[in-house]
């Protein structure tokens, strides 16, 4: 899988670039305008990473362009602005997503998987892990065949870890994951350990051997 | 006391101990040369008379003399030596009350070698009659003089301070978060001009500073943001590094903790900038019940694991004119709010009614300072998850719509009401 990051930020850069490799994806970056326009026209990419605002010229120009030369590749706004209008106006220039600066890596990664997912898994949106199948277009899980009842929460969290396979995840990442946009955030994560107890019971129940492994005071790993 | 009454009154109190030192004066003055007139002339027909005695001979005919002028008694008793003058009051016959004053003057004439006592009297009726006319005129004078004064002045004074009150209006209706211009009248009177020149020229400055302000805030906390990605990043990045001790475990999820908390600052302080640059113009209408609802849901987890009690009263629909994004923002705020400070097994109450929603929660069972509670960074407790901005977002949307917002503690339950 081929992503192309537009990022300014050399640093922002470097560690997502760090993060997705590691994913085994294949990163590309531009770090200003003209770049990132020979770039898009030249290849095809499954995702692009777009910041708006960038050294000559506006992110939005090339999203437009992009679209008017019907490219096909999937495209998360990065931005720092979190207004209500600057996400419709990227979204109604046809983004996949958008992302609001700062994010989680990890939440950065589940939403690249999920673009790259419905744009090539039409109609059998399966995540095998072993034993552990997720249909994404049902949201059901399945062990050994049998599926699994699980609340939308433990859902949510199940396939966050999966989208994340092998990758530390932080408490507080899957907080404002669960939470969604914009809702607020205590410092109590023990709902979390609640809706995690309630998972790895319902998933070894099933006849899951435990994947997801919890590390102190940090977060979690679903090793595959 | 008012600018005009203040100059008017000195005018009033001068004016008054005028008239009415004056008008006695004036009595007394009148009164003394009307008397010294009558005594004047009263003088001159003695004279006249003893001039003209020569011409009478027996007392016969100084009887028939007498007798042709009623103002004139003779008396055959010897008058005094010299003449006297005074004043005497004789009983009207027709009105039995009055005294009618006269004025006389007695001497003594001889005619043949015999003194007899002459007695002029005039009466000073007429005289009174025209010194009470000579009063009321000049009353009537004095005081149409002095109110012609006072309304001239007070009209010219509202006249030459128009410029000032017009000024003073303006100033009262100024928003400083609208910067709407002064429409202030120019003058002929140079220091108004002045003035108006030199407060048009603050104003501009502090609407300066003022934008320069907010526009540090915005650009600081934008400017932030980058930043803020690029540890949070690397943060992500340390976590995955192998081997991964406890101990640097521990420290990497107090720095994440930190990180956020700085996040979480960085966004509320964008919003509180927002509000205040009116990004959030387009107003629709808000149902308060359906927004409480979605947030009291979102909120669930939190709520189930300190078992808290979610009590529900919704005994109208309200609905408010105002940008749904905000209002579900200043909704979130109130509910967390009561969530944060709330006590293990306590009580979240909401509450509806016709124009206004309660959120209100059980907590620290004193009542917090109603003062400050709304102030930005405001904490009472220690929780470090409050950023202490919570309320002043909310506070901050409640003035942008003009909706009323209150603190009440009661019944150990602190109450905050939204009046929209």
């Amino acid at each position: 899988m081929k992503i192309l990051i537009i990022e300014d930020q050399k640093e922002l850069l470097k560690s997502m670039v760090g993060y997705l490799e590691s994913e085994n994806y294949l990163c590309e970056t531009a770090e200003d305008f003209q770049t990132a326009r020979q770039k898009i026209e030249g290849f095809d990419y499954d995702c692009i990473l777009l910041d708006v605002t960038l050294p000559g010229g506006n992110g939005l120009t090339l999203l437009h362009e992009l679209k008017k030369d019907k490219k096909a590749d999937g495209v998360i706004i990065i931005s720092a602005k979190d207004s209500i209008s600057d996400r419709i106006q990227g979204l109604n220039l046809g983004a996949d997503d958008y992302l609001v600066k700062p994010f989680h890596l990890s939440e950065l990664n589940a939403r690249i998987s999920a673009v790259i997912r419905r744009r090539y898994f039409d109609g059998q949106n399966l995540l095998t892990f072993n034993e552990l199948v997720i249909d994404l277009l049902a949201k059901t899980v399945f062990v050994n065949g049998k599926p699994v009842d699980l609340t939308r929460k433990e859902y949510e969290l199940l396939l966050y870890l999966a989208s994340n396979k092998n990758k530390v995840v932080s408490k507080m990442a899957i907080a404002e994951h669960l939470s969604g946009d914009g809702a607020e955030i205590f410092d109590n994560f023990d709902f979390i350990y609640t809706h995690m107890k309630n998972l790895k019971k319902k998933l070894s129940l099933g006849g899951y051997r435990d994947n997801i492994r919890s590390l102190y005071a940090i977060g979690y790993k679903f090793e595959v | 006391m008012k600018l005009l009454n203040k100059t008017i009154r000195s005018y009033l109190v001068y004016s008054s101990i005028i008239l009415l030192i004056t008008i006695p004066l004036f009595y007394v003055v009148v009164r003394h040369v009307l008397l010294h007139a009558v005594d004047h002339s009263l003088k001159s027909q003695m004279r006249e008379i003893r001039n003209n005695l020569s011409s009478i001979h027996s007392k016969q005919e100084l009887e028939i003399w007498a007798g042709l002028d009623k103002d004139i008694s003779l008396y055959t008793e010897p008058g005094p030596a010299s003449d006297s003058i005074y004043t005497r009051y004789v009983t009207n016959p027709r009105h039995h009350r009055d005294e009618d004053p006269y004025r006389e003057i007695a001497g003594t004439i001889s005619v043949n070698g015999q003194s007899y006592k002459l007695v002029i009297s005039s009466s000073l009726v007429e005289n009174e009659d025209l010194l009470g006319s000579i009063m009321i005129v000049q009353a009537i004078l004095l005081i149409l003089l002095m109110t012609g004064i006072l309304w001239i002045n007070r009209r010219t004074s509202k006249k030459i301070w128009m410029p000032f009150y017009s000024l003073l209006n303006e100033m009262q209706h100024y928003d400083l978060n609208k910067n709407n211009e002064l429409t202030l009248k120019s003058s002929r009177i140079s220091e108004f001009n002045e003035l108006n020149q030199v407060i048009k020229n603050l104003l501009n400055r502090n609407y300066e500073i003022y934008l320069q302000q907010k526009e540090f805030t915005e650009n600081a906390s934008h400017e932030m943001q980058t930043p803020l990605a690029i540890i949070q990043g690397q943060l992500e990045l340390l976590m995955q590094t192998v081997p991964l001790t406890e101990d640097q475990a521990v420290l990497i999820s107090e720095l994440e903790a930190s990180i956020q908390r700085l996040i979480r600052l960085n966004k509320s302080l964008l919003l509180l900038t927002r509000i205040e640059n009116n990004e959030y113009a387009p107003a629709a209408t808000a149902d308060i019940e359906e927004i409480l609802v979605a947030q009291l849901d979102s909120f669930h987890d939190y709520l189930e694991k300190r078992k808290i009690r979610r009590v529900e009263k919704f005994e109208a629909r309200p609905v408010a004119q105002c940008n749904i994004a905000l209002m579900e923002i200043l909704i979130s705020n109130l509910v967390s709010n009561a969530i944060r400070h709330n006590i293990t097994g306590g009580t979240l109450l909401v509450e509806t009614g016709p124009g206004f929603v309660t959120i209100s929660n059980t907590g620290i069972d004193k009542p917090l300072d109603a003062q400050k509670v709304f102030n930005r960074f405001y904490k009472e407790s220690s929780d470090t998850a409050s950023i202490g901005l919570g309320l002043a977002i909310v506070k901050r949307i409640c003035d942008m719509y003009k909706f009323q917002l209150s603190y009440v503690f009661d019944a150990h339950m602190h109450f905050f009401t939204v009046r929209f």
